[in-house]
């Protein structure tokens, strides 16, 4: 899967890379400002082949608008965004999803007029441009891909009759029929059970076992620290720290920004007194 | 009795060309949510190019059929690509105002080209229709029928079986998850108006049969077209086919009243409408989303 034979230089040296992995996508001082607010302020991130990267951070810190920019829906006002090495800055939309750069939404989108099966056959119908098909195989996939999030059973029925969970289970399935390298999931987790967000974990498992490069934003600690090889967290459209998930969750300037900074040294104190952690 | 079996039957062929305008009128409308003001405008062009090739090269007027459509969506597609998709963001009145221009520009480009005069395509068989004792079912009107039906099922063939037809209802449903599945949108925006176009110059060419034309004739066919696809029921196009036939129907009875005539054509059709609305108001064949 690894593209790691040719030399690999560094852009940003002070950027840790999971391995000696050539970066698979690469953004380099991304700024989004809307307004005078900038969203996405300067972010640097470089995300390998075969990876699975956890976005988190706190409500309003700019984690959709991030994804946005990357799959072309929002012009970058500053920065880079490279793919597979070449820039896909102010790219349209629907050459990015050609390039093969998959997404979710965070409040599902779906066909609301069609089918389960019919809107995973939109996904294989365009979607990746090096894998293109016709209407017949695109059917096919459809219902390959359906049954890999565990909606087989469900695919005739109208999106209408789906529950939330099979909604989001949907939209991830119409990600994946696009037949993307790298899929985008904006808080898939958020508002199911426990059970439910276990089978979700599986459902990512078995597709980036498939060969998917995996960036998801979620709240859903568990997923965080369960799936993902390293995280980020964004906070005021800045990245405040990146690491593996557990040590990054335990960092004091995470935990400040999350719950507050009297949370924080009250978290210090009494960790303090247990004398590790 | 005969009386009003012929009332049935010229209601459903007069309906055949209901059909034929309102099609094309409703894809527009339901994909591109552009109420399409220079759809008269576009039915008058396809009536030209079918008086055009039957008087210059005596071709049968319905065999010019596919050349209208052909012709038309190509205008269409280079309308929405070069014109209309600038604004398709905009809020609808700025879609009124620009289609609006759009028939005027259209109009007086026929009037340039052809005259104000009127002009009619008559074949060696108009006039004449099938005799069963008194009810007399004119060819014309038939093969119209006929044709109209056809269009209607080959764009409903195109929507729902190929390619751009899914990317079409993909974006009629979310434009922006559709564009991020990797749907080009500016293109199917154009194909989708290209088919209305397609739609209208057919319609046109049909319409050039059973009446005379003048660039100015376009009119009260965007009209109708808009009272036919409420009447069945927006977004789909078997529900304008019943739509269609149903508004030739009412016309058809309509007329027949004693001290009513054509005059009141306009007047019946949209009391029609304003009663769909009232009482059904997802149309005839809609449904309730």
């Amino acid at each position: 899967m690894n593209e790691s034979s040719s030399p690999h230089r560094p852009l940003q040296a002070d950027l840790p890379l999971a391995g000696e992995v050539k970066p698979q996508l690469e953004l380099l001082g991304v700024t989004k400002r809307f307004g005078g607010v900038a969203a996405v302020d300067g972010v640097n991130l470089r995300v390998g082949k075969g990876e699975i990267l956890g976005i988190i951070g706190p409500n309003g810190a700019g984690k959709t608008t991030l994804l946005n920019c990357i799959s072309g829906v929002f012009r970058l006002d500053g920065g880079d965004i490279r793919w597979e090495g070449a820039s896909i800055a102010g790219m349209a939309p629907h050459r990015v999803a050609r390039l093969g750069i998959g997404r979710t939404f965070q409040i599902v989108r779906p066909f609301g007029s069609m089918t389960a099966r019919e809107n995973a056959a939109i996904g294989a119908l365009f979607g990746s441009s090096d894998a293109r098909k016709g209407p017949k195989e695109a059917f096919e996939i459809a219902d390959q891909v359906l049954e890999l999030v565990g909606l087989k059973a469900k695919a005739g029925r109208p999106v209408a009759a789906l529950t939330i969970p099979d909604r989001k289970r949907l939209e991830v399935a119409r990600a994946v029929a696009t037949r993307p390298h790298l899929l985008l999931l904006d808080e898939v987790m958020a508002g199911l059970n426990n059970v439910e967000i276990d089978e979700a974990l599986d459902m990512v498992r078995t597709v980036h076992a498939t060969g998917v490069t995996v960036l998801l934003i979620e709240h859903v600690m568990r997923v965080i620290v369960g799936i993902c090889d390293r995280a980020i967290v964004l906070e005021s459209g800045r990245v405040l720290a990146e690491g593996e998930p557990e040590v990054v969750l335990r960092d004091e300037r995470v935990i400040q920004a999350y719950l507050g900074e009297r949370y924080a040294k009250r978290l210090r104190a009494s960790g303090d007194e247990d004398g590790t952690n | 009795m005969a009386n009003f079996v012929q009332l049935v039957i010229l209601g459903l062929l007069a309906g055949g060309v209901y059909v034929a305008v309102g099609v094309g009128f409703g894809l527009v409308w339901g994909v591109l949510n552009i109420v399409n003001l220079a759809h008269g405008g576009l039915v008058i062009v396809g009536g030209y190019i079918t008086w055009q090739l039957f008087t210059a090269l005596h071709l049968d007027p319905f065999l010019t059929l596919p050349v209208n459509a052909v012709a038309l969506f190509v205008l269409g597609y280079a309308l929405q690509r070069g014109v209309i998709n600038r604004i398709i963001r905009a809020p609808l009145l700025f879609t009124f105002l620009l289609t609006f221009g759009l028939n005027l520009v259209i109009i007086n480009i026929l009037l340039l080209i052809f005259g104000s005069d009127f002009r009619s395509v008559t074949p060696t068989y108009s006039g004449q229709g099938l005799e069963f004792g008194s009810v007399v079912i004119p060819y014309v009107s038939l093969t119209s029928l006929g044709a109209a039906l056809l269009l209607a099922a080959a764009l409903a063939f195109i929507l729902n079986r190929t390619r751009i037809g899914l990317a079409i209802n993909a974006i009629a449903a979310d434009r922006d998850a559709a564009q991020l599945v990797g749907i080009d949108l500016r293109h199917a925006y154009a194909v989708t108006f290209g088919l209305g176009a397609a739609c209208a110059g057919v319609a046109g060419g049909l319409i050039a049969m059973i009446q005379a034309i003048t660039p100015t004739a376009g009119e009260p066919y965007t009209l109708q077209a808009f009272v036919v696809v409420i009447l069945g029921g927006l977004g789909r196009v078997s529900a304008t086919v019943v739509g269609g036939l149903a508004f030739g129907l009412v016309e058809a009875f309509g007329q027949s009243i004693p001290g009513s005539g054509s005059v009141f054509a306009n007047a019946i059709a949209f009391g029609l409408m304003v009663l769909v609305l009232v009482t059904r108001p997802q149309g005839l064949m809609g449904r309730l989303r």
